[in-house]
């Protein structure tokens, strides 16, 4: 299936999980990434129980702490 | 539109582009809608400028006078944008 | 009001413009933003709006000026080390623009202070660099119904949202709460290249002016990143948090409150 992560397409096989797609991305701190599919957060406590779709638009937000 | 009352005057001859614009535009934000005002200004780039600018704030040009002395008069009504 | 012919000449590349004019220029001259953080953001929002004269200037910070600040944080010099950063922020904006007020708070924004400081502003500038300053200026801003623009850098990465009152979500609303301290680094433990704060510091203050003069398209409901090394910016869409704990339909956060600094964030800069 194809699916859009952080607006590029990329391609997985059908099942994926949100847990799966995080580690498949190398996502940096991983229990700290807001997650988001087709503009709806999904929350911290789904992503093992979250499957992927064909289609889906994934964005990984984090968290930017610096400022000064 | 040949019968008009002016309102106001404004003397942009003593300023150079594009403080020549900013002033007329402060003197015709100072006017009611509808209000007239009569800007004179230097022959040369104001005159090819500025009338064009104003038009495109979408205010009315009335008229463009030459004066004797190479200046010019325009007659401006103001139209409120919003 | 009318314009001296100081005024006239220092703004006019603004009043030429047809978003601004004489009404958006007068806008800015009776407008009030607060700066919290005078650091590698607070410097290009702070030099940037006192330039746009934007009237009332507020700028909240409790550190002093340290050589390791100058590599980004434009607002100060190299002989400002050792001044407190809201002096020497103010001097600089006073410099650029004697037509303005700078107001200073040299202090920490905390629960016990920040709704008091804020609620004299129009728009918030959060130009902190800890997670614990961060959600407390969205929490004081969401409960006194301000406008604010949050932004973060670190490395060459930096992202910018703006919150208004009722017309989109929340910064809780896309980050729950804090991370633990020292669970995700700040730029002092991993660095930031200083045009970073330039960029991200120059949309905040975009989005402060825009907000000001009421026109354009404000970064509601919206987290834009940009990735120097890519040169790649986005425009990521945000869901609103109905179940969010401050901005939600059934709040849980109706006062404010600290989170615990991260032990290496002593050094931290509201």
């Amino acid at each position: 299936m194809t699916i859009t992560v952080a607006g590029n397409e990329k391609e997985y096989d059908a099942g994926l999980t949100v847990t799966t797609l995080i580690a498949a991305e190398e996502v940096e701190t991983p229990e700290y990434v807001t997650v988001s599919i087709n503009d709806e957060f999904v929350a911290s406590g789904d992503f093992e129980t979250t499957t992927l779709k064909d289609g889906d638009n994934v964005e990984f937000l984090y968290f930017m702490g610096g400022g000064r | 539109m040949e019968n008009y009352n002016i309102d106001e005057y404004a003397d942009i001859t003593d300023v150079v582009c594009p403080m020549t614009f900013v002033k007329a535009k402060i003197a015709l934000e100072e006017l009611d809608d509808g209000q007239i005002i009569s800007i004179k200004m230097n022959a040369g780039e104001p005159v090819q400028n500025v009338p064009r600018s104003i038009k495109d704030e979408g205010h009315q040009i009335i008229k463009l006078l030459h004066n004797e002395d190479e200046t010019y008069q325009l007659i401006v009504k103001k139209v409120e944008d919003e | 009001m009318a314009f001296t012919n100081e005024q006239m000449e220092r703004y006019s590349r603004h009043i030429i413009l047809s978003e601004v004019g004489v009404k958006g220029q007068k806008k800015l001259l009776n407008s009030k933003v607060l700066i919290i953080g005078a650091g590698g953001l607070g410097a290009p929002v702070g030099m940037y709006l006192a330039a746009a004269g934007v009237g009332t200037i507020g700028i909240a910070d409790a550190d002093t000026v340290d050589l390791s600040n100058l590599q980004r944080q434009v607002i100060h010099t190299t002989a400002d080390v050792g001044k407190p950063k809201v002096e020497s922020a103010k001097e600089t904006m006073l410099a650029i623009n004697p037509d303005i007020t700078v107001n200073t708070y040299h202090e920490f924004v905390l629960a016990s202070n920040i709704a008091d400081i804020v609620k004299d502003y129009d728009f918030v500038i959060d130009g902190t660099d800890n997670f614990p300053a961060k959600f407390l200026i969205n929490d004081a801003c969401v409960l006194a119904k301000k406008p604010f623009s949050h932004a973060g850098i670190i490395r060459f990465q930096g992202q910018l949202m703006t919150y208004v009152p009722g017309e989109g979500p929340c910064y809780r609303c896309v980050f729950k709460s804090p991370p633990p301290p020292d669970a995700v680094p700040t730029c002092s433990q991993a660095g930031v290249i200083g045009a970073m704060g330039g960029v991200i510091g120059s949309l905040q203050a975009m989005e402060a002016i825009k907000y000001i003069i009421g026109k354009g398209e404000l970064l509601t409901g919206q987290l834009l990143t940009y990735d120097a090394l890519k040169m790649e910016f986005r425009k990521i869409k945000l869901p609103h948090g109905d179940h969010c704990a401050v901005c939600g339909k059934e709040p849980t956060i109706t006062e404010l409150f600290d989170y615990e600094q991260a032990v290496c964030g002593v050094n931290y800069d509201e």
